[in-house]
């Protein structure tokens, strides 16, 4: 948390510390005040007037469930590269939204190409399950291509350069791929093409409260494939070679290259991971969708990085937790709290503010290193 | 030494910015010899056209993202009226439509564009009510008169402007039509709303919701969706807990695309889908497929097939490719819409001693609120002093067999 301050704000902070004194003790009132309000609307709405069954409270979490594994598969790729270079990769949403193009065009071409000499059926719907395979590892590969020459040619250069000038590259980048996308693609949005079975809207029912809950095969593969992919992420950084010299580019580049480890080839991998991960989320986000178009990224790019931030930037499973907890805040909050829906984002950056007043790192930040400061 | 050159280009700048500003601004042009007396005498002065230059309409409209069909549309049709109104005394009309993306930021900016140019002596449009509303006040300033083919908020013909017209119906029409068709024809008793917190999409599902309540319906929840987002599950399972056995959705054809999709997976399946002026068009059918049956919208009211239509429908079918009418139900008052402004400035437009054309802005104004008993592809209009020159109630569609169908 402290990468954000700047130099020039510790010098001048000693002339507000007596302010900061007063706030320092007002905050955990305020959120205290805050907690003891929401607890008294989660009383009012679920146990006075009980204004929604469980069938709705079971639809609302797995709603929640679904969208909040997307953003955890986001936010891996805003704490892989924040743990690294200390920098706020804000083009990472159109990372994914690039991944989400690639993916719709994967399944446009694979639902054109006929196979079988009778039965005249597309290559998608004869073999789903290669077609599926296909169109990730063609997503996840355009998303990791991007998210490596966006390293090489916008952040590299400014290595040495103040934390603020990469930053600003980064939103550059960010509008830079939005606009190329408008133009190359047109500004209409695009209904990707699922397999039968994979078809949106469908899934498994499950009868609460005599009303049909529909379990979508999109929301549960979209879950599962996030969760398997988190794992295989946590496997690399935990036991590969290549996660541990991202570990240790991570706890200290100069030291690190001292040991022989190459931290510009370590760098270039972790964008390319996290590009990776952007882009299957990207793919994902079109199976279950079904919509995408040149501006898709930056709604779940935002809510990534604050789902980051929740977690604790920098913090792998942190990313994991604050995108679920993100995920099913916006669904269910609104609902439990009694508030518009309209709210949910206020919802959540309302959570955001309290964990971080009681918790400044994060659910499960630690306490940086003196060096990353 | 550097804060004095720095200085120095300051005061450059400035005496620059200010040399340029007389010349652009319109008002101005009075003083040229040669103009007609008119134009000393109109509170916003003349547009003056030398020989050859052409008489340049505006239009701000949504060109691309999701709502982009609208604009296209309208500027097509727009751009057909153009043609077709010929010349005034000499000096050809031109249609100058500017992508607004339907923001209010778009709407305010495509409008300080056109205050700048003084070849624009009306605006065909805006086509969205935020754009609309950010813009108003810029042309009010300027003395360039509006005519929206497509704004329905109710209240912006109470705000007093002087220079906003529009021949599109009120959405205190359409609100009550929509309240009433659900309640009375559709036999709803438990009605859902959904807006996306637009001033058009709000203040029509706010019409709808009083409608249908002084019937006799309830309305059992009221929500807000958030634009550009693409996952409102959550909210239509909050929304199906309450049972409607109709939504009525107060927005455009990206959100209710969606919309219309995920009711059928948030166990809203059995609930009628109900939608606006802005939800009808080609894109709205694409997105949803097979789970758009049975879904309504509200359109202008087709005019009786007139010659004018005929050669207008055969024209649009001949420059564009595509039948008028299937990108947005508004392409004849796109028409309409700049062929009222066109027969506006040949009314005003005066040559003067010099060989110039002048159009006199104030006397334009009051010539395009002047309208009376047009005759157009989508309506017969007549300006109020207030602006509303439609007092036509809209027409329900439903989507039968993939297309979109008229009901009674």
């Amino acid at each position: 948390m402290h990468a954000l301050s700047l130099p020039t704000l510790a010098v001048k902070g000693a002339r507000f510390k007596k302010v900061a004194h007063v706030f320092d003790l007002l905050r955990p009132i305020l959120g205290a005040i805050v907690l003891a309000f929401i607890a008294y609307r989660l009383y009012q709405v679920l146990i006075v007037q009980q204004e929604y069954g469980a069938d709705t409270w079971t639809r609302l979490l797995i709603s929640g469930l679904i969208i909040g594994g997307v953003y955890a598969l986001i936010a891996i790729g805003y704490t892989l590269v924040y743990g690294i270079l200390f920098m706020i990769n804000f083009a990472h949403g159109e990372v994914m939204m690039l991944g989400a193009y690639a993916g719709l065009f994967a399944f446009q071409a694979f639902n054109a190409i006929q196979v079988g000499g009778q039965a005249q059926t597309s290559f998608l719907n004869a073999y789903p399950v290669l077609a599926i395979l296909l169109a990730f590892v063609i997503g996840m590969f355009i998303s990791a291509a991007i998210g490596y020459f966006l390293e090489k040619i916008a952040y590299r250069p400014l290595r040495k350069a103040p934390r603020l000038v990469p930053l600003i590259s980064a939103i550059g980048a960010s509008i830079f791929l939005q606009n190329a996308a408008q133009l190359l693609f047109s500004p209409q949005l695009r209904e990707v093409t699922n397999p039968d079975i994979l078809r949106r809207g469908a899934g498994w029912t499950i009868s609460i409260n005599n009303a049909n809950v529909i379990i979508p095969y999109t929301g549960v593969f979209t879950f599962v494939l996030s969760v398997l992919l988190l794992i295989a992420l946590y496997i690399i950084v935990r036991k590969t070679r290549l996660g541990r010299s991202m570990r240790a580019v991570a706890l200290d580049k100069k030291t690190a290259a001292l040991m022989g480890v190459d931290v510009d080839r370590t760098i270039s991998q972790t964008f390319i991971i996290s590009g990776a991960l952007a882009g299957a989320a990207g793919v994902m986000w079109g199976l279950h969708n079904g919509m995408v178009y040149f501006y898709v990224g930056f709604i779940p790019g935002i809510k990534a990085f604050t789902a980051a931030v929740l977690g604790g930037i920098g913090n792998l499973p942190g990313a994991m937790l604050g995108g679920l907890v993100l995920g099913i805040v916006e669904s269910v909050g609104p609902a439990a709290l009694g508030i518009d829906f309209q709210l949910k984002d206020v919802l959540a950056f309302v959570i955001l503010i309290i964990v971080l007043t009681f918790r400044p790192s994060g659910l499960l930040g630690e306490v940086l290193a003196e060096e990353k400061v | 030494m550097k804060s004095l050159k720095f200085v120095v280009v300051l005061v450059l700048v400035s005496i620059l910015v200010t040399a340029c500003q007389p010349s652009a601004a319109p008002s101005q042009a009075a003083v040229v010899s040669g103009a007609p007396d008119v134009c000393t005498s109109d509170a916003f002065g003349c547009a003056v056209f030398k020989p050859g230059e052409v008489v340049k309409l505006g239009m701000g409209a949504p060109m691309t993202g999701g709502n982009g069909s609208y604009g296209v549309d309208i500027s097509q049709g727009a751009s057909i009226a153009v043609t077709d109104a010929g010349d005034v005394k000499g000096w050809k009309f031109a249609l100058d439509a500017q992508d607004d993306g339907g923001t209010a930021e778009g709407g305010a900016s495509v409008a300080n564009k056109f205050v700048t140019d003084p070849a624009i002596v009306a605006i065909a449009g805006h086509i969205f009510t935020d754009a609309t509303r950010a813009a108003m006040p810029i042309y009010e300033k300027a003395g360039i008169p509006m005519l929206s083919p497509s704004n329905t908020v109710a209240d912006l013909t109470t705000l007093g402007s002087a220079v906003f017209n529009r021949i599109a119906f009120s959405d205190t029409n359409q609100g009550n039509a929509a309240g009433d068709y659900l309640f009375n024809t559709l036999k709803v008793k438990d009605l859902a709303i959904l807006h996306d917190g637009s001033s058009y999409g709000k203040g029509l599902a706010d019409t709808v919701a009083a409608q249908f309540a002084k019937d006799g319906g309830t309305v059992v929840a009221t929500q807000a969706i958030t634009p550009g987002e693409t996952d409102f599950t959550a909210v239509l399972s909050a929304v199906a807990s309450k049972n409607p056995g109709a939504v009525y959705f107060g927005g455009y054809a990206a959100e209710g695309s969606i919309l219309v999709n995920q009711m059928k997976q948030t166990g809203l399946e059995n609930a009628v889908f109900f939608g606006d002026d802005g939800t009808y068009g080609v894109d709205f059918l694409t997105h949803v497929g097979a789970n758009g049956e049975g879904a309504f919208a509200t359109i202008a009211p087709a005019s009786p097939d007139s010659a004018a239509k005929t050669a207008f429908n055969a024209a649009y079918l001949a420059q564009f490719g595509k039948e008028a009418g299937s990108l947005s139900p508004y392409t004849w008052a796109g028409y309409d819409s700049a062929a009222i402004l066109a027969n506006a400035v040949k009314a005003v437009a005066v040559v003067g001693s010099d060989g110039n054309l002048y159009v006199p802005r104030a006397a334009l104004m009051a010539a395009v609120r002047a309208t009376k008993d047009y005759v157009g592809l989508s309506g017969t209009f007549t300006c109020q002093s207030n602006g509303e020159c439609n007092a036509g109630l809209p027409q329900f569609v439903v989507v039968q067999n993939g297309a979109w169908v008229a009901v009674q």
